[in-house]
């Protein structure tokens, strides 16, 4: 196959604490066992390699999944590891994704829900993306067969399909926070009248104040859905939306997590253009994609925006399908394929 | 979710406050030479008792481990009879005949620390069949270790709980370690929570240095119980301060340094109060006079075991059989 | 075997003798591993295996999760298979949480399958109270164990036995149980330093006498000795008959002294009802009769669990005094 100048390794972050939280409770979540996303990445290495790209870096969680699922495939494939801290935090995915990057990696698989493409979007803003879902109530990443996605990494890396044409720059909620470290979300953030952190996912319709989301769908689950009730937002509108909540407002059914349907009360809906920003006040809590992440002191002020900055998020069934338009699965005499 | 109201908040930090006091001060004595036998301390898991036992009631049943200061006295243990019971003295709860390994005090349905790792497990098992045998909402909790979920009692009493559908919550302390084993030696796993899986009931995995977020995650797999909806596995990730057994103990190099100061930046204690501290929940003043005065309950009870008398030779074949 | 006594003074603790007997047996038989709860890394908890990984590294020292149930139930499927498994449970106590694969499995396999397998299986574990450890880490439960045919059971109270035994059991091609003494661990004894065994099977006469034949089991024998120096100012004159091996028994060597004392007394630390000191005065009145003077006498501990408080161990535990006063009463002083 011939090689191409814009052809370049596959990264892996796998998120180890995805798909265990307390949503697994509250929201009748089954735990997501570490064994699987082990098979996952395995079965994703197994895509990249049918096109040929040979070459990966990974994250090394703490629990070693993606170490182990690339040893078992030792001496086929070409592996490095990039530096992690092993914080066994949102940290290890940030750090890792900044690895990533300077590796340069031309696609990154991540593997994780919406919080672990948070925390590796605020390592690498631009990251060419494609997030597997192996979490609970996710928004971002999508429900793929790893087999495929990993196909469509390969395509993007060995540069045979080209990433402008299969991706779109996602949106995304920046967050500068008084005297504090900014933040992001992929899809929503919320302020809830929280105190503390605690288990981080948001469960409690009773609690919301304010979200500023990137996408609304009916057709989802969480804060995103609430927004869908009222006012589609998709991916390519150049606009967000600003919900503010209030018991005495219009009530609606929600499901505020998978399985946990809940009535919220949502006092007003407003079109929130890309930049145009909203202020909000501690004390509370900032939910970011579905987690407690942020304390905000009594006083301390929070303000939120959203912007066309984020990953590129590539399309994995259109990759495939213009990889089987240039004949990528074709097998010519010399045997291009060269799969794991 | 239960509201988390102030008292809560300043229960749950009492709790913790007086288990790790508790602790330090019965390290000591047994450094002393005053605590005869094993003493397996909690110090640095101060979370998990607190933020458990923070939704029962002394009618709600615990089973216990090796290490079962803290969930006695987050169950409601008095410091002066725990202390007395460490010492071996007649006025202790077990009157001195079981020590730190067997300390208990059924009366607020604390089902004994336990000397045989996975032994708690189908016993609270078997509370909780009483309990939904008696029709009550009663749950009953089995705290366990990372290494005890390698024994056959726990894969037994999972599957017996989930398959009769008993009031049950099986909370995993994983402390990275059995004895001076570290987990990636001991299982192939590393959250004990996956195996609940197996079993058909939910696992959670938390943050056990975080008092909320144990308290949250308990609250909700208690609540199932208590509606009759079955057992759960609730994980929580922490860590020892101290040695296995005693603050210093045989002295094996298993476990750096560096680890163990890594950990207790992340001590639980440390991580509540600057949240309360954050929130103008407490001050720094408040907090200093808590742990005085909790300094001066331990004193009290450190005199009273000290003053106690040991039990007489004539009660060695007493409490063997009910007459 | 070598005879230690006549060529080498050299004194070593119970637990070194110990350590020692292992080393030498993995280095002997190439076919052994050492299996159990924190054997490998950090040398087991008491000390016995220091340096074992070491020395065979980590295919040969092994440490287990803690499932005892599977430790011993992979030993009985490595012996049958052909290996040589030596196996630690780290409290005597605990062989309760693996007694299937002690009474059902390892102790019956060979006899069911008609001979047909073999399971040179050693089990090293300790037993004892005397260190405030409650009522679940200081047993003396090996009347569980003489009870199971098919198994062999060795206690030795000295360093050499404990070395030799342990060596013997390892060679031999059944199941052996051994239990250590861990109040014993710092006892000091000559041992020799090369390789030797201590026949299974073979009492040792610990103390040589005319008036009163006491048979002590493990460290028992000591508080025996110490008894019998007290006795000895009164005009006693006390053989100690130290079995070494339990199961099979040496009855020979105990109605020996019995026909020459025509006393007998039996002391263990275990629980008296039921305790092996029935056995073994059943014995004597069965084979000795005639040369009885008194009923054979019997001190264990009294019908308790282990007590916590250290008084209360004190006065549960068997110990030279009790002895005494048993002594003169057996022999009306
Ligand atoms: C049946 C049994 N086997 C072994 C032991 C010895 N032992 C005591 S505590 C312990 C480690 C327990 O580890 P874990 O369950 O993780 O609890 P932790 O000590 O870390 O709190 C072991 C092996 C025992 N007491 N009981
Ligand atoms: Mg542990």
């Amino acid at each position: 196959m011939s090689r191409n100048s814009n052809q370049g390794p596959v990264g892996f972050i796998v998120n180890p604490a995805s798909g265990k939280d307390i949503r697994r409770l509250v929201a009748k979540a089954s735990v997501f066992d570490n064994q699987e996303k082990r098979a996952i990445v395995r079965r994703a290495i197994t895509g990249v390699s049918a096109i040929g790209v040979n070459e990966f870096y990974y994250v090394p969680d703490t629990n070693e999944i993606a170490q182990s699922a690339i040893s078992e495939l030792a001496g086929r494939v070409s592996a490095h590891a990039v530096a992690c801290p092993g914080t066994s935090s949102a940290l290890d995915s940030k750090i890792g994704a900044i690895g990533l990057k300077a590796a340069g990696c031309k696609v990154i698989v991540t593997l994780g829900g919406d919080g672990t493409n948070r925390a590796v979007v605020s390592g690498w803003r631009h990251a060419p993306l494609i997030p597997i879902s192996t979490g609970t109530n996710n928004a971002f990443p999508v429900m793929v067969e790893a087999t495929v996605a990993g196909a469509a990494a390969g395509l993007v890396a060995s540069g045979l399909v080209p990433l402008e044409t299969v991706s779109e720059q996602a949106k995304l909620v920046l967050i500068e926070i008084e005297n504090e470290a900014d933040d992001l979300a992929l899809i929503d953030a919320v302020l809830t009248n929280d105190r503390f952190i605690g288990a981080r996912a948001l469960l409690d319709s009773d609690r919301l104040q304010l979200a500023m989301l990137t996408r609304a769908s009916a057709a989802s689950v969480g804060v995103a859905a609430i927004g869908g009730f009222i006012q589609q937002v998709s991916t390519v509108d150049d606009h967000g939306l600003c919900l503010r909540f209030s018991s005495q407002g219009r009530k609606l059914r929600v499901p505020i997590a998978p399985g946990l349907y809940q009535v919220v009360g949502v006092e007003s809906v407003k079109t929130m253009a890309l930049g145009e920003s909203v202020t909000v006040c501690g004390p509370g809590v900032l939910a970011l994609d579905g987690e407690r992440e942020r304390v905000l002191k009594p006083g301390q002020k929070a303000t939120m925006k959203v912007v066309r900055d984020g990953p590129w998020v590539i399309d994995v069934a259109r990759t495939l399908h213009q990889g089987a338009a240039i004949g990528a699965f074709e097998l010519s005499d010399t045997g291009d394929i060269n799969a794991v | 979710m239960k509201e988390l109201t102030n008292e809560i908040l300043n229960n749950l930090y009492v709790c913790m406050v007086r288990i790790r006091l508790f602790e330090e001060n019965a390290g000591k004595l047994q450094e002393n030479g005053k605590i005869p036998g094993a003493l397996h301390m909690y110090v640095g898991e101060e979370a998990i008792a607190a933020g458990v036992m923070a939704h029962l009631s002394d009618q709600d049943q615990i089973t216990s481990t090796h290490r079962g200061h803290g969930h006695l006295l987050a169950k409601g243990g008095e410091m002066d009879k725990m202390y007395a019971e460490l010492f071996g003295k007649v006025t202790g709860y077990n009157k001195g005949k079981g020590g730190s390994m067997h300390i208990s005090n059924l009366e607020v349905g604390m089902l004994g620390a336990n000397g045989i790792v996975g032994a708690g497990l189908p016993i609270a098992v078997g509370a909780a069949f009483s309990n939904k045998f008696r029709k009550t909402d009663r749950v009953a909790i089995a705290f366990f270790g990372d290494g005890a979920s390698n024994e056959g009692a726990f894969h037994e009493a999972a599957n017996l709980a989930a398959v009769l559908k008993l009031p049950v919550v099986f909370v995993c302390e994983n402390n990275g370690y059995g004895e001076f084993t570290p987990q990636a030696q001991h299982q192939a796993i590393t959250d004990v929570a996956d195996r609940a899986a197996g079993y058909g009931m939910p696992g959670v995995v938390v943050d056990g240095m975080e008092v909320i977020a144990v308290y949250e995650a308990a609250g909700e797999a208690i609540d199932r119980a208590r509606k009759g909806e079955g057992p759960t596995l609730l994980e929580c990730k922490t860590y020892r301060f101290y040695d296995h057994s005693g603050v210093r103990g045989m002295g094996f190099n298993y476990r750096t340094e560096a680890e163990v100061e890594r950990w207790k930046k992340r001590d639980p204690l440390d991580l509540f109060k600057q949240h309360l501290l954050d929130q103008e929940l407490m001050t720094e003043a408040d907090a200093a006079a808590l742990a005085d005065s909790i300094r001066q309950e331990v004193e009290a009870a450190i005199e009273f075991a000290e003053n106690s008398p040991d039990p007489d030779l004539s009660t060695l074949l007493e409490d063997v059989y009910t007459n | 075997m070598a005879d230690a006594n006549t060529q080498d003074k050299r004194e070593i603790p119970y637990v070194m003798a110990i350590n020692e007997g292992v080393h030498q047996i993995m280095q002997e038989l190439d076919d052994t591993f050492l299996l159990g709860e924190d054997v490998a890394g950090v040398g087991g908890v008491f000390g016995t295996y220091r340096g074992v990984l070491d020395k065979f590294g980590p295919e040969r020292a092994i440490d287990t999760p803690i499932s005892e149930k599977g430790i011993v139930g992979l030993a009985v499927g490595a012996a049958a298979t052909g290996l040589r498994p030596m196996v630690d449970i780290m409290f005597m106590d605990f062989l309760g949480v693996c007694m299937d694969e002690i009474t059902n499995q390892m102790a019956k396999m060979r006899y069911m399958f008609g001979g047909a397998a073999t399971l040179p299986i050693t089990v090293m574990t300790m037993g004892g109270a005397g260190m405030s450890m409650a009522a679940q880490h200081s047993q003396s439960l090996e009347a569980w164990l003489i009870h199971l045919p098919g198994l062999k059971v060795v206690m030795p109270s000295t360093p050499y036995d404990a070395k030799g035994l342990l060596i013997a059991a390892v060679k031999d091609d059944n199941p052996v149980i051994v239990i250590f003494n861990k109040l014993s661990l710092g006892i000091k004894g000559e041992v020799p330093e090369e390789s030797y065994e201590v026949p299974l099977g073979k009492a040792r006469i610990a103390r040589e006498g005319t008036d009163l034949t006491i048979v002590a089991l493990g460290r028992m024998v000591y508080e025996a000795l110490n008894a019998a120096e007290q006795l000895a100012e009164l005009g006693i004159n006390t053989e100690i008959v130290d079995p070494r091996t339990l199961q099979p028994f040496d009855t020979d060597t105990v109605i020996q002294s019995v026909k020459k004392t025509h006393k007998a007394m039996v002391v263990h630390e275990a629980v008296r009802f039921g305790g092996m000191g029935g056995e073994i005065a059943a014995q004597i009145q069965e084979l000795a009769f005639d040369y009885l003077d008194a009923p054979v006498a019997r001190i264990g501990a009294p019908f308790s669990p282990v007590p916590f408080n250290p008084g209360l161990e004190q006065a549960y535990m068997p110990n030279a005094e009790k002895i005494v006063a048993q002594a003169k009463e057996l022999l009306d002083r």
